[in-house]
């Protein structure tokens, strides 16, 4: 519990001016500009977005640097990699629950290695050796099951997700967060490591989100493409068929008349 | 007489290691063969950006501007920004008139180079890229070499995939694919948003804001 009780003021103020950011933002009805087939619920989600971004700003990116901060990266790396360890079982269930039995095995088999020679996953031994992870979770399930990703939506504080990922995220939370906790019975204890947890798994984001800071024009725009492309991947699966290879238009020779238009080239 | 041999000896083996290294040093520091093979050649690339940034100290101290010169000489000149900047920019790319185009060029390569020194700021002795052997036909002009980033030792290897197009000069990279997300189609929408709302001057002042 002591990680709440040192943030709760910090919590509140930070809580508090981002539901102001959220409310501003809400009521400056955002435009959309490029409807996207995928983001229907686009203006709303953005103002979702503004929310989540504020919580971060002030409260968990801050907490995450100075983790970062005081902790080499070795260190880092091998708390991460037990993280990741622990969540192994529960993609090992989905690629078995999916039929793919030999991304299942795999999995297993990471987690077994690591597990022992790694000590407690805290050595990703598995990967060293060319074994890649294969993540999985329940939302992926659905999707190889058939059921299509439904409409991109921004949760509070959870992030991005689409319907059908973010009900995926139910059985997910359960099984690997609760699930785990339960196995710790000291209340204040298992609390700390949740929010441990948390900080953690921000602190492994720092580098892609400052690069998303840094380089990209929509932020917005920019997460929401890549996590759809990243779960169609997923979903995609790695024994299944080979991704497609973007077929981009090229308007570089392009006759005038076409182009005012707004005519494709023809291959 | 022993004495002497020995010496000769001792020449012999110094003279043989000095070579090996000299020889190891040219290895390192030939310039990347842009007609080799698409996957010999983005190894070349990658391992001479690295090779620099892990010798260079003041890299390791964390000086993001050298981090970006090197970048700027030994990886941007690879890249046919001309071209990610066309496709990203898609059906509005003829809508710019030619100073315009040149200033996004500009502009999106600025960004980009900041998108790789962000990557690469934090090299250390573990930092590598290994590229997988090419799966393609061997006369084809558009090509993707895949290839796996360890960025610290005990995590998890990043997937990093190159496109390139076989050009007059030989190969060029016009598109990268980080965790199967490619970077041209991920800043379609964006650039497309941003046109929308303020045109294509005001694209480029976005970019250029961020690479302030």
């Amino acid at each position: 519990m002591k990680i709440f009780q040192i943030l709760q003021p910090r919590a509140i103020i930070a809580l508090s001016s981002a539901f102001a950011a959220l409310l501003l933002t809400g009521c400056a009805t955002q435009s959309v500009v490029t409807p996207n087939p995928q983001d229907p619920w686009e203006s709303s989600n953005r103002s979702v977005y503004a929310f989540n971004d504020a919580v971060d700003r002030t409260l968990l990116k801050p907490v995450a640097e100075a983790y970062a901060f005081v902790t080499p990266q070795p260190v880092r790396s091998c708390i991460n990699n037990i993280f990741l360890n622990l969540g192994e079982v529960w993609s090992f269930i989905n690629s078995s629950i999916q039929g793919r039995h030999e991304d299942a095995l795999n999995t297993m088999g990471r987690f077994l290695l690591n597990s022992t020679m790694g000590i407690g996953g805290c050595f990703d031994l598995a990967s060293m050796n060319g074994a890649k992870r294969i993540s999985n979770d329940f939302g992926v399930t659905l999707g190889v099951w058939g059921i299509s990703s439904g409409p991109y939506m921004v949760l509070p504080i959870l992030g991005g997700t689409t319907l059908r990922d973010g009900t995926g995220k139910i059985p997910d939370l359960y099984f690997n967060q609760y699930g785990y906790g339960q196995m710790v019975h000291n209340v204040d204890v298992r609390n700390s490591i949740y929010g441990f947890e948390i900080i953690e798994r921000r602190e492994a984001l720092l580098d892609v989100t400052n690069m998303v800071d840094r380089t990209a024009p929509d932020p917005y725009s920019f997460i929401r493409d890549a996590y759809l492309k990243k779960r169609e991947a997923q979903v995609r699966g790695t024994q299944g068929e080979a991704e497609k290879l973007p077929n981009y238009e090229d308007f570089e020779d392009v006759p005038a008349d076409d182009k005012a238009l707004g005519i494709a080239p023809k291959k | 007489m022993m004495k002497r041999f020995l010496s000769v000896k001792c020449l012999v083996v110094l003279f043989a290691a000095c070579c090996s290294l000299a020889s190891v040093q040219t290895l390192a520091q030939t310039k990347p063969d842009a007609n080799a093979a698409a996957n010999i050649f983005v190894q070349q690339v990658a391992d001479q950006a690295l090779h620099a940034l892990k010798a260079d100290t003041s890299v390791r101290a964390g000086d993001t501007v050298r981090v970006n010169q090197i970048v700027d000489e030994l990886l941007l000149p690879y890249v046919d920004f001309e071209k990610t900047t066309r496709l990203s920019a898609g059906r509005y790319w003829k809508q710019a008139t030619p100073e315009q185009q040149a200033a996004l060029v500009k502009a999106f390569r600025a960004t980009l180079g900041r998108t790789y020194s962000g990557a690469l700021t934090r090299v250390d002795d573990a930092t590598s890229m290994k590229t997988l052997a090419f799966r393609g036909e061997d006369d084809a002009k558009d090509v993707v070499v895949k290839s796996q980033v360890i960025q610290h030792s005990n995590t998890q290897p990043v997937q990093l995939d190159y496109r390139l197009e076989k050009t007059a000069q030989g190969w060029k990279i016009y598109d990268i694919n980080v965790e199967n997300v490619w970077l041209i189609e991920n800043y379609r929408n964006q650039f497309a948003q941003q046109i929308g709302q303020n045109g294509i001057d005001g694209l480029i002042a976005a970019l250029n804001q961020k690479n302030k």
